[in-house]
């Protein structure tokens, strides 16, 4: 059985994890000893591609060529609202793909998101195969809870590309509650609330734990708030300070700023333990005159705090707002688990302990929890492990259109998959020769708010007045949210299905084209690492999916 | 085992042989050979039996009583160690699907089997290929899946008329962690999967139907009526518990192998099952229980209830001459030797007594749950061997 690895895609850092042979989650450590690498992509001019921590210190000097935040657009239309808020934040260009999906252009390529994310997953999957000394091809992947079926999909379109079969996609609270051992604790039903405060993004689940079976109540946060932020402030201050001190606007000096934002970050995680700490930045600008700028300053956590107060703020309408779609108070919660690494900060912690009044429990490293967890569900998926099951449920209604455009709900949402559901309909017109049934992902009412899946068309009924003919609608969803749908007239037992995968955006031939041009990239640049063929190693339909457009292709 | 074990090789030459033997030796835990010059008591015997389809099942045991049988000469006894329940699923599932091809008129196959006669579950040894213990399970998934579809919501969980929340919630999450189709992401077959997909699917709408107390109540009224009601609700039947590993001494009463097995003389410690049986014997009651009213036969499944199945089987018989239509009392006929069967530890025979108590009456709920059990323990067992297998193929 070939190893499963667990992998946290973040927004602003990304970690590989595995089970170790004594059956204990593991991160696995890169090269140069990092334990997450952050989640950014640099493209250098002669089309070399950097990943990590290289990357993001490219993000100054080339900062149009270099993404980071791909899990903000992987699997979204470019004029969702916060997709326009990060367009207009990211110093890089993003596009709308032929499709609507949002896309990046980097030296006039439009590039998908999930190529992207696929680059970070490529490098934790080489750290990962490095670290154990084999080839890695099965992986399973966290995403925040709330994102839907499309974002997910993308999510395992990007593994595909990556190399690596998706096995599963793991809510990210989830992964953190089973690597907190949550599901351990006692026996009965327990309320946990999972505070998740990243890089780039504040997330709050609330969940319910019983049996080794976990279940997402309700999630909320804010996709704009995050440990940048507090970095951001920082950053502005002192640049700021320095600019009236030295009469230069740093802004201008992209080296120079580059600096004091590392500065800052690293004054800040100091700080999360220190009272005070000291920045210390020689030759950090040359002033108007043309001396050197050697700047030195003490910072303290009360003026950081100070200059962040209103972030702080922002943390508690998002968790009451989690707790009322839960249905419970702070009361009901047992126990609230840290996630991310602003968490670290005590400021946080203490917002947290007043809303939900309770200490919050905290993980060795909150960094870590989301990729220890996801290696703890692939050891269960492989086997090697079993004291959880993870349920899913449907993120939205699904149905169908009725009359002109009303939307019939079949299964609701938060129905816990795989399942099942049948409906019975009757024609509406005499001697009506056809249904067609359209399905609809959505929480509206209105059917053109919400998305149209696919439809199954049954023709040739049986003559009759309106009402004459039933057709009964068969819909099972599967924990791939892989829906298959049948409709069966009773009567003659004619039928007609459909199975309908979810789209991430990208067509299964547009992710071979990826791949293919991947290798023949590689092959021109004689890249020492030859890159196999997504899913190779695995014997499934996939493959012959992969290997159809091959020979097609063939000049 | 200790040092200087007898080592004998067995061969089975054809699947009767097989079958002889695991019924009149194996499966009470025992096993006759014939020997001129009997070892001594005690001695510790190793016995390679080859199957037909030449797989060897090693059984460990020691000479127990020397025996001269006026039908099969003089021997000795061996009580076996228990036999490992992988090897046991072994032999039934090769006899099980070679009495079908039997069974089945198949277009006049020699019955008489051969040794080279291939083994019908083809390649169901340990260095069989996965993919034909994976096909193995799928079947073993969808005969439960097809016996659970006849259970109502109660039975599928497994829980009693009367349970809690927190009880319907555990029962669930227990089925969940065998069920839920990740469990068997591990598997390369997409089929088992699906398979599986199913059976996860009806414990999760029974979950949905029992999961809360006002939905529980509403369908407790609903099934109120159509269900036979055996006893005034709560307590629905209790399954008898399965025939008990490794070995239980049969159902007192039915026909007793060739030799008693005494169990007490077993060293102490080597068989924590021990049996309830022998004390419940004592309590007999010298006369057959009251008939009175005629389709009352509450007081026949208390009779089951308590395990005295030989009594219970009797009076089923009795009422059944009285009222030769009567749908429960033929049922419950086929479902007391179902029971006896499976004490005595022949699963085909129980599963087929189950089988044929719900044709008879369908909503037989004693048989249902029998055979819902049954098949879950052959699903849990291939998935162990399946396992295994898999576990060997590691590098």
């Amino acid at each position: 059985m070939p190893r499963i690895i667990g992998i946290d895609l973040g927004t602003t850092n990304s970690c590989v994890a595995v089970l170790d042979h004594r059956g204990q989650p593991r991160i696995l450590v890169g090269e140069a000893g990092e334990r997450t690498i952050p989640s950014w992509v640099s493209w250098s001019a002669a089309g070399q591609i950097t990943v990590g921590a290289r990357a993001r210190r490219q993000g100054i000097t080339n900062a149009e060529a270099t993404v980071y935040g791909a899990k903000r657009l992987i699997g979204r239309k470019v004029n969702a609202d916060d997709v326009s808020w990060f367009a207009r934040l990211a110093p890089f260009r993003i596009v709308a793909a032929p499709n609507g999906d949002a896309w990046v252009r980097v030296h006039r390529q439009p590039i998908s998101p999930q190529e992207v994310a696929a680059h970070v997953l490529r490098a934790l999957r080489k750290i990962a195969e490095d670290a154990l000394g084999e080839p890695v091809t099965r992986a399973v992947v966290t995403v925040p809870a709330y994102f839907d079926d499309a974002q997910r999909q993308a999510t395992r379109d990007a593994g595909q590309i990556a190399g690596l079969d998706v096995v599963r996609i793991l809510n990210e609270p989830t992964a953190a509650a089973l690597a907190y051992g949550a599901h351990r604790v006692r026996e009965g039903r327990r309320v946990i609330a999972v505070f998740d405060l990243g890089g780039g993004t504040f997330d709050i689940s609330i969940m319910s734990v019983e049996n080794g079976i976990f279940e997402v109540l309700a999630t909320g946060g804010d996709s704009a708030l995050g440990g940048d932020d507090w970095d951001r402030r920082m950053l502005e201050r002192v640049a700021a300070e320095v600019g009236r001190q030295f009469h230069v606007d740093l802004t201008t000096t992209p080296m120079a700023m580059s600096r004091l934002r590392e500065a800052c970050e690293a004054a800040k995680q100091t700080l999360s333990i220190d009272r005070e700490t000291r920045l210390s930045l020689p030759f950090l600008a040359e002033d108007p005159r043309g001396a050197p700028i050697n700047f030195e300053r003490t910072v303290t956590r009360d003026q950081v705090e100070g200059w962040t107060k209103d972030l702080l703020d922002r943390l508690e309408v998002p968790c009451r707002r989690a707790l009322g779609d839960a249905g419970v108070t702070a009361g009901d919660v047992e126990e609230v688990l840290l996630v991310g690494g602003m968490t670290r900060w005590p400021a946080v912690a203490d917002t947290v302990e007043r809303i939900f009044h309770r200490k919050p429990s905290r993980g060795a490293n909150p960094d870590e929890v989301v990729a220890l967890g996801a290696a703890h569900y692939a050891g269960i998926l492989a086997g090697e492990s079993d004291d959880a099951a993870l349920l899913d449920v449907t993120p939205h209604d699904l149905g169908i259109k009725v009359g002109d455009s009303q939307f019939a709900v079949v299964l609701p949402r938060n129905s816990m998959l795989p399942v099942r559901a049948r409906r019975l309909f009757a024609t509406t017109a005499d001697n009506q020769k056809f249904v067609s049934i359209e399905l609809y992902q959505g929480d509206s009412s209105d059917i053109t708010r919400n998305r149209k899946l696919g439809q199954v068309v049954l023709d040739d009924l049986p003559p009759g007045p309106a009402g004459s003919a039933r057709v009964e609608l068969v819909i099972t969803v599967n924990v791939e949210s892989i829906l298959s749908v049948t409709a069966r007239e009773i009567r003659s037992g004619r039928h007609a299905s459909v199975t309908i995968r979810p789209s991430g955006g990208l067509s299964q031939r547009e992710i071979i084209e990826i791949i293919r041009r991947r290798q023949t990239e590689h092959a021109s640049l004689g890249s020492p690492f030859p890159e196999p063929l997504a899913g190779a190693v695995r014997v499934t339909t996939r493959d012959h999916m992969l290997s159809k457009p091959d020979d097609d292709d063939k000049p | 085992m200790a040092e200087g074990a007898l080592s004998i090789k067995l061969r089975c030459a054809s699947w009767q042989q097989l079958a002889t033997i695991y019924k009149r030796d194996l499966s009470r835990g025992a096993i006759f050979l014939r020997a001129t010059t009997p070892p001594v008591i005690g001695t510790s015997v190793r016995i390679d039996l080859a199957l037909p389809s030449a797989t060897v099942i090693v059984l460990t045991g020691v000479v127990h009583v020397h025996v001269s049988d006026p039908q099969r000469g003089a021997g000795v006894e061996l009580l076996l160690d228990p036999i490992p329940t992988g090897s046991v699923w072994l032999i039934e599932s090769a006899l099980a699907s070679e009495y079908k091809r039997r069974t089945t008129p198949a277009q006049g196959t020699p019955i008489h089997g051969s040794p080279q006669l291939p083994g019908p579950t083809p390649a169901i040894n340990d260095s069989a290929d996965v993919s034909a213990a994976e096909q193995d399970l799928i079947k073993a998934l969808m005969s439960e899946a097809e016996s659970m579809r006849k259970l109502n919501p109660f039975l599928v969980l497994g829980v009693g008329y009367e349970a809690t929340d927190a009880e319907v919630r555990a029962a669930f999450g227990e089925l969940t962690k065998r069920y839920h189709p990740d469990r068997f992401a591990r598997y390369e077959s997409a089929e088992l999967r699906n398979v599986a997909e199913e059976i996860f699917i009806l414990i999760r709408d029974a979950y949905r139907r029992l999961g809360d107390a006002v939905a529980r109540t509403q369908l407790l009224q609903s099934l109120g009526k159509p269900a036979p009601a055996p006893h005034a609700l709560p307590a629905p039947p209790r399954p008898v518990p399965l025939a008990p590993p490794p070995r239980t001494p049969r159902a007192p009463g039915r026909e007793p192998g060739p030799i008693a097995v005494a169990n007490p003389t077993r060293p102490a410690g080597r068989d924590p099952a021990a049996s309830p049986a022998p004390a419940k014997r004592r309590s007999l009651p010298t006369q057959p229980p009251p008939i009175s009213a005629p389709l009352d036969v509450s007081p026949l499944e208390d009779l089951i209830d308590q395990g005295r199945l030989d009594e219970a089987l009797a009076a089923y018989r009795v009422m059944g001459k009285q009222h030769p239509h009567d749908r429960n009392l033929r049922a419950g006929v086929e479902l007391c030797e179902g029971l006896l069967a499976l004490a005595a530890r022949d699963r085909f025979e129980a599963a087929q007594r189950f089988e044929a108590a719900l044709e008879i009456d369908p909503s037989n709920e004693r048989a249902a749950r029998q055979l819902a059990d049954m098949r879950r323990q052959a699903t849990h067992e291939r998935k162990g061997l399946l396992s295994r297998l898999m576990g060997k193929k590691e590098p």
